[in-house]
C-alpha cells in the first residue's frame, strides 16, 4: 500500500483540510457570516460600482439637495418681486436614489466611490500596522534581554505619541494628501499589535511542543518559522480583521475635521459636508454614516467569530 | 523486562539547577530555587529508572536539564562515557538523535498546526534523514508500531483522541532510534483505561529496541508496574534509589515510608495511620540540613544541621538519611 | 444507615451547543442512605461531575438542561423545587466541594469571610459567633495558626491548605449531605492522605453522608461503603465497595479494575480496554460500553439494558444478567 502521508510535500493539502476546519467552526456564528457576506458585498461594491453609477464628481446646481427615493421635502423660494414664498414639493428620483448634495452631485456615486477609499485606506494602513508590529513583537520576543526591553519601551512611547497632531503638521507643511493619512495610521499604529504579539510569542515559547522541537534538535530559526509564526498566524488574522474599522473610522475622523484629502471623495468627507445640513438635507449625513456603521460592524463580528473559531479552548 | 547491557549509559553527577530569583527593575537576585540540589545516579543501556516525588521534587527538572532543555548550574551529566555538560551546540543536536522525550500532555505536546505525520516526521527532517519517500515510509512504519492508521498521517491532532495523540508523541520520539528516552509523566493525563494501553506499548518498544527509560511519574502504582529501579525525590534531592521489589518491600527512608503508606491501596483495606504532617516545603526556601526534617517523625540532632549524603546501604540500595549513616 | 435521605432516579441533563445534543448524564439512578460514603466512579466524560452539578443545579441554564428525573430530597424534588427553596437548601443541608481548591475559593476575600459569608447566608448568628465558629472550624481541619489563617487571602496558602479551608467551608452549616467532586485530584499523594482521613473523621463523629466523586479506584476501596460506577452518562454498577472490588459483574468494572497498576504485586502486563470512552455527543444506540466490551451481544447494539438485582445491594446494567 502506497501511503501518501507525511513529509512536506503533502502538506499544503492537508493545510486545506484545517482551514476547512476554521472555516467550519466560523461558519457557525451566525453574526460572523453576516459581516463576512456585508464586507464581500462592500469589496464587490468598490471594485464594481464605479461601473454602474454615475461620476461622483459631476456637479449639476439644477439638482442639488435632492432628497432620496421615497422622501420628498418642502422648498420655499422667496420671490423678491412678489414678496411671498412659494413653497414647492420635491420629491426623490430614481436618477439619484440616495439624493445629491449641496453641489448637485450625486450622493449614490459619492458613496460607492468613498467605498474604495475606506477600504483601500483600511487594508493598506492596516497592513502597514500589522507588519511593523508582528516584526517588533516577534524580535522583541525573541531577544530578550536589553533588546526586548528597548523595544518595548519605544512601543511605549509611540503609544503616546499624538498622531493627529502629527498629522496636522504634515497637512500644514506638505497640504492635503490621502497618502499623508495611510502614512499616519500605519505608522503609528502599530503598538496595539506589537504588544499583543510579542506576548503570544512569550507564552508560546513555553508550551510543550516547543520544548518537544527543542529537544528533538530543532534549530531556534525552525522553530520561529515552523513552529511559531504559523501559531501566531492566527492571532494576526484576528487582530488585522479587528483593526480595519479602526483605521476606516480614524480616515473617517480625520477628513471629517477637513485633514482629508479633498481630492478623492471619502466617507468621512461627505460626513463633513452633511453635518451643516443635517435639519434640512439630513441624507447627506445620513447615507455614509450609516455606511460606516455597518462596515465597522461588520468587521467587528467577522472578527470576534474568527477569534473564537482560532481558539481551541472555546467550544464551537 | 530484564536490563541488558551493563555500561554505564547516563551517569549524573551531583548535578544542581538553580533559578535565580530576580526583584525591580535591573533584576536583582534576591535569592534562588533550588529545582535541582545536587543529583547523582547511573542508568545502564535497556533500563527503566522510575524517578517519582510529588509536586515541587524537582523531578521534571532533572529531566529537562539532562536533556540540556535547561542549563546545568552546577555538575556533570555524562553520556555513553563522555562529558555533555558543555556540549557545543552542533554536537548537542548529534546528541538528540540519541536522547528523546516524551510530554505529559497530548494537546500541549503537539503543534496543533501540524499534521501527525509531520510531526512524527520532524525528527528525521532536522536531523537530515531520508528523502521525502524514505520519511513517508518510515512515518508509516512508526504509526504502525505505536498502534495508529497510517492512513490518519494527514490529521491533525484535534482529530484524535488523548490517547493516540501520546502515541504520536511516542511516535515522533522513536523515529531516529534513540537509546535513552525520557518520559515526563507520559500518562499522568489519560484515562486509566487508555493509561493501560500506553503503558503496555511502551513496554512492548522498550523490550523490542533495548531502550531506557527514564521514567518520571507522582503515580506510585505506574511506578511499580514500569520500573526496573526506582528514585525517590524529595526537594531537589534523591532520598532513596534501589531496585524496584527492595523499594517497595523494604522501603528504608522515612519519607518512602510515609509516600508508600500514603497511597491508597486497591487491595488492602487497612486502616493507616497518615505519617506525614504539613505541606510540602518550597524549594525556594528548603529547610537547613536535611531537607526533610521538619515532616520527619524519626529526626534527631544532626538532622537540622547536616544534610546527609546518598550512601549504598546494601547492594545497589541507596539512601540518604542520617538514621543509617 | 438504613435510611435513604437522597434518592436520585433516572436523572440525565443534557447540554444543548451549536455542536449537537451533548447527553452528558443520561439516565442515572442511586440512593443515598444516612451516614453512608457514596462513591460515583468513573473515566472522564462518563458524566459524573454533571451529576453531582445537577444535584445542586448548579449548571449553566442554557446550554444545560435537566430534561428528566428526579432528585428526592426529603420530600422535596431537587430539580423541580423553586429557586429559592434551592437555595436555602445548598450550603446549608447539602453542601460541595469542589476539585480545584484555586478555582473554587474567591481571590479577594480572606478565608474567615467567605466562610461567614456562607453562615451568615443561612443562620441569624452574629458576626462574632460566625468568625468562632469560622475559626473553630479551620482548626478542627487541622490547620496550624487558624487565627492567622482566617485572615489570609486564598493565594497565599497551599494547595492542600485551600483544600482544607474548602472543606471547612463546606461544612460551616453542619451540612447532612457533603458532595465532594474529586477533591483530591489536584494535590499531592500525601496531601491527599490527609484529606482522606480528614472525610474518615468525619463521616465517624458526624453521622454526615458523602457523595464522593473520582476516577481512582483505589480511593473508592478506601473511603467508600458504596459505589456507583458511570460509564456514557449511565449508571452501570452499583454495589458495596467490596463486592464491586472482589466481585465485578459488568465487563466495564472488571475491564476497569483489570487494567489498574497493582500496588501490591507486579504484573508482566496490563489488561486494557481496547477503544476509547464515548463521546457524549454521539453515544452508540443501545448500551454504551458495546463497542467495547468484549462479550457484547447482538442485543446490546439495540436495547438499554436496566438494572438487574445479582445480590443483595449489587445491582448491574448488563444484558449477560437480564433475566
Amino acid at each position: 500500500m502506497k501511503y501518501r502521508t507525511a513529509g512536506t510535500s503533502t502538506s499544503i493539502r492537508a493545510g486545506g483540510r484545517l482551514a476547512g476546519y476554521y472555516w467550519q467552526r466560523t461558519r457557525r456564528n451566525k453574526l460572523a457570516i453576516a459581516g463576512l457576506a456585508f464586507i464581500i458585498f462592500l469589496i464587490f461594491l468598490a471594485l464594481f460600482g464605479p461601473f454602474f453609477t454615475m461620476d461622483p464628481t459631476e456637479v449639476n446646481f439644477d439638482e442639488k439637495n435632492l432628497p432620496p427615493i421615497g422622501f420628498s421635502i418642502e422648498k420655499s423660494i422667496y420671490d423678491i418681486n412678489t414678496d411671498e414664498f412659494t413653497t414647492t414639493i420635491i420629491r426623490g428620483t430614481w436618477k439619484h436614489p440616495l439624493g445629491t448634495d449641496n453641489k448637485g452631485r450625486d450622493l449614490l456615486a459619492m458613496i460607492v466611490s468613498g467605498a474604495r477609499i475606506s477600504l483601500l485606506v483600511g487594508l493598506i494602513a492596516t497592513g502597514m500596522a500589522i507588519i511593523l508590529g508582528t516584526i517588533i513583537g516577534v524580535l522583541s520576543a525573541y531577544s530578550g534581554g536589553w533588546v526586548d526591553n528597548a523595544l518595548m519601551r519605544f512601543t511605549d512611547i509611540m503609544m503616546t505619541f499624538p498622531f493627529f497632531l502629527l498629522l496636522v503638521l504634515i497637512v500644514f507643511i506638505f497640504g492635503h494628501s490621502l497618502i499623508f493619512i495611510v502614512l499616519a495610521i500605519g505608522l503609528t499604529g502599530w503598538t496595539g499589535t506589537a504588544r499583543l504579539i510579542r506576548s503570544e510569542s512569550l507564552s508560546l515559547r513555553t508550551r510543550e511542543f516547543v520544548t518537544a522541537a527543542r529537544a528533538i534538535g530543532a534549530s531556534d530559526r525552525r522553530v520561529i518559522f515552523r513552529h511559531l509564526i504559523p501559531n501566531v498566524m492566527s492571532l494576526i488574522i484576528v487582530i488585522t480583521t479587528l483593526s480595519i474599522p479602526g483605521v476606516i473610522m480614524a480616515e473617517a475622523a480625520l477628513s471629517f475635521i477637513g485633514l482629508g484629502d479633498p481630492t478623492w471623495t471619502s466617507w468621512g468627507i461627505i460626513l463633513s459636508a452633511g453635518q451643516h445640513t443635517l435639519d434640512t438635507a439630513w441624507w447627506i449625513a445620513v447615507g455614509p454614516g450609516i455606511m460606516l456603521f455597518l462596515t465597522v460592524l461588520a468587521f467587528n463580528f467577522l472578527g470576534d467569530g474568527l477569534r473564537d473559531a482560532f481558539d481551541p479552548k472555546s467550544k464551537i | 523486562m530484564k536490563s541488558t547491557a551493563n555500561h554505564k549509559l547516563l551517569q549524573v553527577i551531583d548535578l544542581k539547577k538553580y533559578y535565580p530569583v530576580t526583584v525591580g527593575l535591573l533584576s536583582r537576585q534576591v535569592g534562588e530555587v533550588r529545582a535541582v540540589d545536587g543529583v547523582s545516579f547511573l542508568m545502564a543501556e535497556g533500563e527503566i529508572l522510575g524517578l517519582v516525588g510529588e509536586s515541587g521534587c524537582g523531578k521534571s527538572t532533572l529531566g529537562r536539564t539532562i536533556l540540556r532543555l535547561e542549563e546545568p548550574s552546577s555538575g556533570k551529566i555524562l553520556y555513553k562515557g563522555s562529558d555533555i555538560t558543555t556540549l557545543d551546540k552542533e554536537r548537542l543536536r548529534a546528541l538528540r538523535k540519541e536522547i528523546q522525550i516524551v510530554l505529559q500532555d497530548p494537546d500541549a505536546s503537539l503543534d496543533s498546526r501540524m499534521t501527525a505525520g509531520d510531526s512524527i516526521a520532524e525528527p528525521l527532517v532536522v536531523h537530515g534523514v531520508g528523502g521525502d519517500v524514505e520519511r513517508n515510509e518510515r512515518v508509516a512504519e512508526l504509526m504502525k508500531q505505536v498502534g495508529l492508521d497510517p492512513r490518519q498521517a494527514n490529521h491533525y491532532p484535534h482529530e484524535f483522541s488523548g490517547g493516540q495523540k501520546q502515541r504520536i508523541g511516542i511516535a515522533r520520539a522513536l523515529a531516529i532510534n534513540p537509546k535513552l528516552i525520557i518520559a515526563d509523566e507520559p500518562v499522568s493525563a489519560l484515562d486509566v483505561s487508555v493509561q493501560a494501553q500506553i503503558l503496555n506499548l511502551m513496554m512492548d518498544i522498550q523490550e523490542e529496541f533495548g531502550l531506557a527509560y527514564l521514567f518520571i511519574a507522582h503515580d506510585l502504582a505506574v511506578i511499580r508496574h514500569m520500573a526496573h529501579r526506582v528514585a525517590i525525590m524529595y526537594l531537589g534531592k534523591i532520598v532513596e534509589l534501589a531496585d524496584k521489589a527492595e523499594i517497595f518491600a523494604k522501603p528504608m527512608h522515612p519519607y518512602t515510608q510515609a509516600l508508600l503508606a500514603a497511597v491508597p491501596s486497591f487491595k488492602t483495606k487497612a486502616k493507616k495511620e497518615v505519617l506525614l504532617s504539613g505541606d510540602v516545603p518550597s524549594p525556594l526556601n528548603p529547610p537547613t540540613g536535611c531537607h526533610f526534617h521538619p515532616r520527619c517523625r524519626k529526626a534527631f540532632k544532626p538532622c537540622s544541621q547536616d544534610e546527609p549524603k546518598l550512601v549504598e546501604l546494601s547492594k545497589s540500595h541507596f539512601v540518604s538519611c542520617h538514621l543509617y549513616t | 444507615m438504613n435510611d435513604t435521605i437522597l434518592r436520585t432516579k433516572n436523572l440525565k441533563t443534557y447540554f444543548y451547543t451549536t455542536r449537537g445534543v451533548v447527553k452528558a448524564v443520561n439516565g442515572v439512578n442511586f440512593n443515598l442512605s444516612r451516614g453512608e460514603c457514596l462513591c460515583l466512579v468513573g473515566e472522564s466524560g462518563c458524566g459524573k461531575s454533571v451529576t453531582a452539578l445537577s444535584l445542586l443545579r448548579l449548571l449553566d441554564s442554557p446550554p444545560a438542561r435537566i430534561v428528566d428525573g428526579q432528585v428526592s430530597f426529603g420530600d422535596i424534588d431537587l430539580v423541580k423545587c423553586s429557586t429559592r427553596q434551592l437555595r436555602q437548601i445548598r450550603g446549608k443541608d447539602i453542601a460541595m466541594v469542589f476539585q480545584e481548591a484555586q478555582s473554587a475559593l474567591n481571590p479577594v476575600l480572606s478565608i474567615g469571610n467567605q466562610i461567614i459569608e456562607q453562615v451568615e447566608l443561612h443562620e441569624r448568628i452574629s458576626q462574632r459567633e460566625a468568625r468562632a465558629r469560622a475559626l473553630a472550624l479551620l482548626e478542627e481541619m487541622g490547620i496550624p495558626s487558624a487565627e492567622r489563617v482566617i485572615d489570609t487571602y486564598p493565594h497565599l496558602l497551599s494547595g492542600g491548605m485551600k483544600q482544607r479551608a474548602m472543606i471547612a467551608m463546606s461544612l460551616s452549616c453542619n451540612p447532612q449531605i457533603l458532595i465532594a467532586d474529586e477533591p483530591t485530584t489536584a494535590v499531592d499523594v500525601t496531601i491527599q492522605a490527609q484529606i482522606l482521613e480528614i472525610f474518615r473523621n468525619l463521616r465517624a463523629r458526624k453521622q454526615m453522608s458523602f457523595i464522593f466523586i473520582t476516577h481512582d479506584l483505589a480511593i473508592v476501596n478506601e473511603i467508600g461503603d458504596r459505589a456507583v460506577v458511570m460509564y456514557g452518562g449511565r449508571d452501570v454498577e452499583t454495589a458495596p465497595v467490596s463486592r464491586i472490588i472482589k466481585n465485578p459483574r459488568h465487563p466495564y468494572t472488571r475491564g476497569l479494575i483489570a487494567c489498574l497498576p497493582n500496588m501490591s504485586r507486579s504484573e508482566k502486563r496490563l489488561e486494557s480496554i481496547p477503544g476509547n470512552t464515548p463521546n457524549p455527543i454521539e453515544l452508540p444506540p443501545g448500551c454504551p460500553f458495546h463497542p467495547r466490551c468484549p462479550k457484547a451481544m447482538d442485543i446490546c447494539r439495540r436495547k438499554v439494558p436496566s438494572p438487574t438485582i445479582v445480590a443483595e445491594g449489587h445491582a448491574v446494567s448488563c444484558h449477560l444478567y437480564a433475566s
